[in-house]
């Protein structure tokens, strides 16, 4: 009982950890995006002002829906990130860092927000959330077959464990042993936390930010925590399957900023895709690659 | 308490039902929950006792006839006892609809006596019973579905059901021929891994496909379902269509499968091993899970909707159990199980609301949710099971069918699955952004109103079941162990509370209980801050526009559109498959009619004498 307390807290550390470590992260990339368009930039700790800022003020609220819909999107989100390893021994549920319970809890999160934002009864936050969902349908399943192929590869699903096979082959980090597959993850990473060309269902100055343009005060500055937090298990869980883990938290963070900058780098260069853009291509190479690195990694065997 | 009994007691309180429903519609309605309680907590008292290992003399009657013998297995009570506690569930809605039907007395009878075809389908170890059951089943189906809106669609659903019967049929005589008996066990262990069990096999596979709605013989099921009267859709969805998981489970697990392909590709297969026969419909039920997903996300009308994610849902049960294996065939029974609550729970759902507002077309329809929350509840519990999300029961099924694709390493059947999964989401999340949330429209606003207390039970009821399911599901994987042990397939590995897949562990209660965790995190960051004010749904961000009428600003209608145009092009081709087989079919009617049936009679005579002299050559 007393372990499975302290399991907990360490869980909710886990979580806590994760949102400093992308908001923080975040701040610094907003200024690395100004530097790229010739801007200053705000300081590093703007994206906590902003947070703070909104959990203090008075809000409205559209009716029962609206608030209990923030309530399960942060809580399946925190829920979420409590199974996440940060090394690859380091974790609050040693043996449970299963990788479905990531990509299927954190749906629980997603519905949560769609359902809040549906119950503000704005067709334009209805149109974020239809263009959320149909860009989920698109980068997932290319992910899901490397995903496959990783796991039919090494035996297991835990991303703990799949970090500690790449670290004992010799730093033979997925993403180079599957060429095809990595840039596949990439691109779906990209789509998974809303980086141009794939943010269609935010556009701001075509559908007023989406599902976010009826919240205020603290409710928004709770989806606010909670993206950060979905963003952190995204990233979390590209580094654990591609990067090879990581050996300490220090190296975690290394590589975690590194994916999430060269995200930013890559996005702040692109324009935005239409949603059946955004379809057609996932459907398209992203898939064929997904496939072909499956194929032949399965049946053939072959893996750098 | 025999098998023979309960049938006997379904049966009479069936005519029952009728007169009583004659004197008063309600008496009839009332008969039906009656009876179909009564036969639920029968199949239960039998697992019990099958559980404790007592046996029994199923054969107690002496007025039947011989051949007529019934037999309680662990696979029949498995089935037996999901079926009936849907339709116990789904009974308690009767009263609530009969007025509605034209015939209340006819749908009351029928109902129980396709209750009575269930019971006799599961119990038998008597090919001809099982057909005479599963006809009885078809017959009382053709009658009860031109009670909803169509009279066309109860014709399409009993063409089918036909040709699957008769697939049925000539498999049990091929079976026949080669063992002599009709026993069931008896003729599918004889002919297995023989020429004959090839036909049998594909046979019984069409006779499933046609039940479960499977591609290529789907287009009857969301015409039905679509149609049918809200009660029967439940049934339907949660109850009948599992006769073909039965008859698929018969057809892939209990015969010996057939076409070794490691002979032919050599090494490639060390990877992936299955049979040409299961790969096939693996395939097939893949391509089951993509029609009705793509078709399921293009529906305005709520309950096709469901009837296409049946479907779907259709597709993972028989690409499951035709990979098999412990994990594969577990994943298989347990999203039986789990498709069956949940779709029960939400086709209820969508009835409560088509009762006080007439209609099941999301375009007509939004923001219920302010009127009739409970049913809302429902309906969000259900949907988050048959999206595959925890903390619910269809997480759990769908993580076993994922493990036991990626174990055997089918690359196309997995993007299938995949798709199907996540496209889930997008079609189970129209209902509730259309029908529940949004705008509240006035023309519902004034005379909705939550459901009756009675008409609640039975749908909370499914909901606690969808939640158990999602967080213990050991005690009902227990009894699936039980299940495979009786098909001869290894039991799948569990823990006090952790579920052992090939490729990882699972803990569905620990994952329940974080997610509560999360939640109350949430709940205190959100109590703690300041209190917000209360607006209306109308007094929303327009960019500037002034907008005073609800259905303005409610997002209905084509809420998938820009995904729809991608594929709106090809969604025909089965209806057009069949529309020209329609027409061949015409053709060759009149052909016929043409050489044979003209105005002469000795032309008729002529080839009628031809005809028995060619089927007599030999024996004259």
């Amino acid at each position: 009982m007393v372990d499975m307390l302290l399991m907990i807290l360490a869980g909710i550390g886990v979580a806590f950890f994760g949102f400093v470590l992308q908001t923080s992260i975040a701040g610094v990339n907003r200024k690395v995006v100004a530097r790229i368009q010739k801007r200053y930039g705000p300081k590093w700790y703007q994206e906590f002002l902003d947070i703070f800022k909104l959990l203090s003020k008075r809000s409205v609220t559209h009716g029962w829906i609206f608030d209990f819909g923030v309530i399960m999107a942060l809580g399946g989100i925190i829920g979420t990130a409590m199974f996440m390893p940060l090394t690859s021994t380091l974790m609050a549920f040693d043996g449970y860092d299963n990788f479905f319970i990531f990509v299927y809890l954190i749906a629980v999160g997603m519905l949560g927000m769609a359902m809040s934002a549906s119950g503000s009864g704005n067709p334009l936050a209805s149109i974020g959330v239809m263009r959320a969902l149909t860009t989920m349908l698109a980068y997932e399943v290319p992910f899901m077959i490397v995903v496959l192929t990783i796991i039919k590869y090494t035996g297991t699903s835990s991303l703990g464990e799949l970090g500690l096979f790449q670290q004992l082959a010799g730093n033979n980090w997925f993403i180079i042993a599957l060429p095809l597959g990595g840039i596949v993850a990439v691109m779906a990473l990209m789509g998974m936390v809303g980086k141009k060309p794939f943010e269609t269902y935010i556009a701001p100055a075509e559908i007023a930010s989406g599902p976010m343009v009826e919240y205020g005060g603290k409710q928004l500055g709770m989806l606010f925590i909670m993206h950060e937090i979905t963003v952190f298990i995204e990233v979390s869980l590209f580094v654990h399957l591609f990067l090879g883990g990581a050996e300490t938290v220090l190296f975690f963070i290394i590589k975690y900023f590194i994916v999430y900058t060269i995200l930013n780098i890559i996005s702040s260069v692109y324009g935005r895709f239409k949603i059946d853009q955004v379809v057609l291509f996932f459907y398209k190479w992203p898939l064929i690659m997904a496939v072909t690195q499956a194929f032949i990694v399965i049946y053939l065997g072959w893996v750098i | 308490m025999t098998v023979e009994l309960v049938l006997l007691i379904t049966l009479v309180s069936g005519v029952l039902a009728y007169f009583a429903g004659r004197y008063n519609k309600l008496y009839g309605a009332v008969v039906t929950i009656v009876a179909s309680m009564f036969v639920f907590l029968s199949v239960a008292y039998m697992a019990q006792d099958i559980n404790s290992g007592t046996t029994f003399n199923y054969n107690a009657v002496e007025f039947l006839p011989d051949f007529t013998t019934f037999t309680v297995s662990y696979l029949g009570i498995f089935f037996a006892l999901l079926v009936t506690f849907v339709f116990a569930m789904v009974s308690f809605f009767n009263p609530f609809f009969v007025d509605k039907y034209k015939y209340p007395a006819v749908y009351s009878m029928l109902y129980l006596f396709s209750l009575a075809g269930v019971l006799g389908v599961f119990f038998t170890d008597n090919f001809m019973v099982l057909f005479f059951f599963f006809e009885f089943i078809v017959w009382s189906g053709l009658f009860l579905i031109p009670l909803g809106k169509s009279k066309k669609a109860a014709l399409s659903y009993y063409a089918f059901s036909t040709a699957g019967s008769f697939a049925l049929l000539y498999a049990i005589f091929i079976m026949r021929d080669v063992t002599g008996t009709y026993n069931l066990y008896v003729g599918l262990g004889t002919v297995s891994g023989t020429t004959e069990g090839t036909y049998v096999m594909i046979l019984l596979a069409f006779a499933a496909f046609a039940k479960l709605g499977a591609f290529p013989l789907n287009v009857w099921l969301p015409r039905a379902l679509g149609k049918a009267p809200d009660a029967v859709t439940a049934v339907f969805s949660g109850g009948l269509e599992k006769l073909g998981a039965f008859v698929a489970v018969l057809a892939l697990v209990k015969l010996a499968p057939i076409g070794d392909i490691q002979g032919v590709f050599g090494s490639y297969t060390d990877a992936t091993f299955m049979f040409a026969s299961q790969y096939i419909i693996a395939t097939l039920g893949a391509m089951t899970i993509v029609f009705g997903t793509l078709m399921a996300i293009r529906q305005d009308d709520a309950k096709k909707l469901l009837a296409y994610s049946s479907m779907s849902n259709g597709g993972y049960i028989l690409v499951a159990l035709s990979i098999g294996g412990s994990v594969g065939l577990a994943g298989g029974f347990y999203h039986i199980i789990a498709h069956a609550l949940a779709s029960a729970a939400a086709f209820l759902a969508i009835g409560a609301v088509s009762r006080v507002t007439g209609t099941t077309k999301m375009s007509e329809l939004g923001g219920m949710i302010h009127k009739m929350p409970v049913t809302y509840m429902v309906y969000l519990i259900a949907i988050i099971s048959m999206a595959g999300i925890p903390p619910m029961g269809g997480f759990i099924s769908k993580w076993l069918i994922f493990q036991a694709v990626i174990d055997n390493g089918l690359i196309l059947i997995a993007v299938a699955v995949f798709f199907g999964s996540i496209g889930s989401f997008l079609y189970v999340f129209r209902p509730l952004a259309a029908l529940f949330l949004g705008q509240e429209l006035p023309q519902h606003r004034e005379h909705s109103k939550e459901a009756p207390l009675f008409m609640l039970l039975p749908m909370l009821i499914l909901s606690v079941l969808i939640v158990y399911t999602g967080v213990m599901p050991n005690a009902i994987l227990g009894f699936i162990n039980n299940v495979m042990a009786e098909l001869g397939v290894n039991a799948l590995n569990l823990g006090s509370y952790t579920v052992n897949g090939t490729s990882g562990v699972l803990q569905p209660t620990l994952i329940a209980s974080v997610f509560g965790v999360g939640v109350l995190i949430a709940f205190i960051i959100f109590i703690v801050l300041k209190k917000s004010k209360k607006v209306g749904l109308m007094d929303t961000y327009t960019a500037g526009n002034f907008i005073y009428t609800e259905e303005l600003m409610h997002y209905s209608l084509d809420f998938y559109a820009p995904l729809e145009r991608l594929y709106e092009k090809y969604i025909t081709i089965t209806e057009d498959f069949y529309k020209k087989l329609e027409n061949k079919v015409v053709d060759f009617g009149r052909m016929v009619k043409y050489f044979f049936f003209t105005n002469k009679p000795e032309i008729t005579v002529f080839w009628i004498i031809v005809i028995i002299g060619f089927l007599l050559w030999g024996d004259l």
